[in-house]
């Protein structure tokens, strides 16, 4: 039955989104997941919501349950309990025709190692219906677009593990999916490599996608996540979008040439204090919200402090992570 | 291709005209997937070495074996004189042993490109990114399990020319030929569709391996096994007389040879007999006797491979002449003593019924579609099994799995 359903995604793409199901939500949404194995309780207890045209990031320690929710979120797990909804699909009830909406980047990365990655693309192609005259220049573009096209006719065998990984981008990509799930994209990348992963994840929200990233890298999700879940043993612990993130206080490094005169503008300001960690002789200290960070420096410099460096000593959802005081085993 | 077509022509715009293999929709897209699926596993088995290594291996050592009985056979015909019915050729036993040795190593060869077909792609993760896609469990399975049909074939054509010296020796028909290749590989396909449906369920490749390894032996010694076991706790009762044989040379009823000036007269035939024909009489009262039902068991022998190669191929029939000097090949005794196990003791045991029974080079009822029967049944109940582990979103999943 539901092999009818799967629309071809030449035709996903020519409909406006908003053309779609009038939908209460829309994108992902996810709520009171629940799904044990055995008697390991993976996922307790989650509650994710990923609105079209946003990136989501999915933070947690390792074991929070992010690969099993996201493996659910792809249709390859039933939960045990609790409902998802893509784009207005049901992938338990109706698997092909959310499917075809879902981009699925797992963590491990599993290529065929003797095929290259235009065969792989071309393979995925024809596992995802597409029309035969398009999937050629559809791979082409792929590969391009994820910086593989010199590669293209290498076995996958002889990637690295960050090209690897970009090709597990670009078979994500291939049907052009209307939610993506990435499971850590980041993780093996090369700096340009990142800097193109965002510039790609950043022009896909444009569109209209809806995009969840699991990573623990949380100074780049601050760049390029709209909003943030963050999940702990199990259960999603808190909701927070990038802005109320920075808007929290967080702490800030703050070096001078003369750090005793620092020490000492700060001592008289009442502003408390520790010895920072880096190398550099600085301090951190914690500030309430921007504001307040912007009047610290104006007070520094009017005191006549030569500071030579102010800034967040941590990113916006770290700040957060840390402060959760999440269990690391 | 006939894919181009179908996404031009929608399902609405049925003509008449269109190409039936065009059909557009279900069907269509079903096959299409499992070409996919064919294709990438031809396209990685036929770029790995090892395939063909084991290609070359195999050939030489078919060669090996051919060049073996034959010389064997040079060497034995020096003593063997002719006893006038045509046994001159070593045709069918070349073709026998080539025919046994392919099956032999067949069922080696086949669980290896079988068994690690699904569980290869769990381990190394590639299974839950196939499964993600619009390919259906069925397409997964079917596109496997063809694959790897189609690669032990290869091993099958390969042997070809060793068994076609065996007909060029003369001795056999085309046809001897090609049931026996259409035989065998039937039997290689029921080893790809074992090995691919407990792929299916396997965590690990090395463990579907060993398990598919322990089902192939199952069926090759297995069979035989429980087949001997199952016999001798068969025990039954046959209402039989006393066989007579005519032309018997010692009676046990004198004493002692009759003098010389008689040598040996005819016997006189009892007078109760009940049934007879050139060789013996039945005769005498019906008293049970205790047999071994053999027919009730026989179903285990069927399900040998060897067995049901050996008794799809169609021998001329034999007189009674060619059975005493052993003209009839190893397949041919195969396939005739699992008959002789399938009819039983009314049918075998000698006067059963008072009747005289044919001999055991006389079985005309085949055993090898029951055999190969139960066969496709376990591999197509294997499979299902398989089919019910691949479907996603997964439900329960066994122990110590991840998904991906």
């Amino acid at each position: 039955m539901t092999e009818d359903q799967p629309p071809p995604p030449v035709e996903v793409e020519a409909k406006p989104p908003e053309a779609i199901p009038p939908e209460p939500f829309h994108g992902l949404s996810a709520t009171g997941l629940s799904r044990s194995f055995g008697q390991v309780h993976a996922v307790v207890d989650m509650t994710l919501h990923a609105p079209a045209g946003q990136v989501t990031a999915l933070i947690g320690p390792n074991g929070a349950g992010k690969t099993t929710l996201l493996l659910m979120l792809a249709s390859l797990l039933a939960p045990d309990t609790g409902a998802i909804s893509i784009m207005g699909i049901d992938p338990v009830k109706n698997p092909s025709a959310a499917r075809a909406k879902i981009g699925w980047m797992p963590d491990t990365l599993g290529v065929w190692e003797a095929l290259t990655a235009r065969e792989i693309l071309t393979t995925m192609g024809r596992f995802y219906h597409l029309p035969k005259s398009t999937i050629a220049s559809r791979v082409t573009e792929l590969l391009e677009r994820v910086n593989l096209s010199a590669l293209a006719d290498q076995k996958a065998r002889v990637l690295s593990r960050g090209q690897q990984q970009r090709l597990s981008l670009a078979r994500a990509l291939l049907h052009d999916p209307q939610v993506l799930l990435l499971d850590e994209p980041a993780s093996g990348l090369d700096p340009g490599s990142r800097v193109a992963l965002r510039s790609i994840l950043r022009g896909l929200a444009a569109e209209g996608k809806a995009i969840v990233v699991s990573s623990h890298v949380l100074a780049e999700l601050d760049e390029i996540a709209d909003g943030a879940v963050f999940v702990n043993q199990g259960r999603t612990v808190l909701l927070q979008s990038v802005e109320q993130a920075v808007a929290q206080g967080r702490k800030y490094s703050i070096a001078a040439l003369d750090a005793p005169a620092l020490s000492a503008a700060l001592a008289s300001l009442g502003v408390d204090f520790v010895p920072g960690f880096g190398r550099r002789d600085a301090v951190v200290v914690t500030v309430g919200s921007e504001i307040l960070a912007a009047n610290l420096l104006r007070e520094l410099i009017t005191a006549g402090v030569p500071v030579s460096d102010f800034g967040p000593a941590t990113g916006a959802l770290e700040e957060t992570y840390l402060s959760m005081e999440v269990e690391q085993p | 291709m006939t894919t181009l077509h179908d996404e031009q022509a929608h399902e609405n715009q049925q003509s008449p005209t269109v190409d039936p293999k065009g059909v557009p929709g279900k069907a269509g897209r079903y096959l299409e997937g499992i070409t996919a699926v064919i294709g990438m596993e031809l396209r990685q088995r036929l770029r790995s070495r090892g395939w063909y290594i084991m290609l070359g291996i195999w050939f030489a050592l078919i060669w090996l074996v051919t060049a073996l009985v034959w010389m064997s056979w040079k060497a034995q015909s020096g003593y063997n004189f002719d006893p006038g019915f045509g046994r001159v050729s070593p045709g069918p036993l070349i073709f026998e042993a080539v025919c046994a040795f392919v099956l032999l190593f067949g069922l080696l060869v086949a669980p290896a490109f079988s068994a690690n077909a699904i569980s290869g792609d769990r381990s190394a993760g590639t299974l839950a990114i196939m499964q993600v896609t619009l390919l259906r469990p069925g397409q997964l399975l079917w596109g496997k399990f063809l694959a790897s049909w189609v690669v032990s074939l290869a091993f099958l054509v390969v042997s070809v020319p060793f068994l076609i010296f065996g007909i060029a020796q003369g001795g056999l028909g085309v046809g001897y030929i090609l049931v026996a290749l259409l035989m065998l590989a039937l039997e290689l396909g029921v080893v790809c569709a074992l090995g691919v449906g407990i792929s299916a369920l396997a965590n690990r490749p090395l463990f579907s391996i060993v398990v598919t390894y322990l089902t192939v032996a199952v069926l090759t010694f297995g069979t035989l096994i429980a087949f001997a076991l199952g016999a001798a706790v068969s025990n039954g009762t046959v209402e039989a007389n006393q066989p007579f044989y005519k032309g018997m040379e010692m009676y046990p009823d004198e004493q002692a040879p009759a003098q010389d000036t008689e040598i040996y007269p005819p016997v006189p035939l009892p007078t109760d007999v009940t049934d007879q024909n050139d060789e013996y009489a039945c005769y005498g009262p019906l008293q049970p006797q205790s047999v071994s039902r053999t027919e009730r068991v026989a179903w285990l022998l069927a399900m040998n491979p060897f067995v049901v190669v050996a008794d799809a191929i169609p021998y001329p029939a034999r007189t009674t002449q060619e059975q005493s000097y052993g003209v009839n090949g190893v397949f041919e005794n195969i396939s005739q003593g699992a008959r002789y196990a399938q009819a039983g003791p009314d049918a075998t045991f000698q006067c059963a019924g008072g009747k005289v029974t044919a001999s055991r080079f006389d079985q005309q009822v085949p055993l090898w579609p029951l055999g190969l029967g139960l066969q496709l049944l376990v591999a197509a109940a294997i499979l299902a099994l398989g089919w019910r582990a691949l479907r996603t979103p997964a439900g329960k999943l066994p122990k110590g799995t991840r998904v991906a």
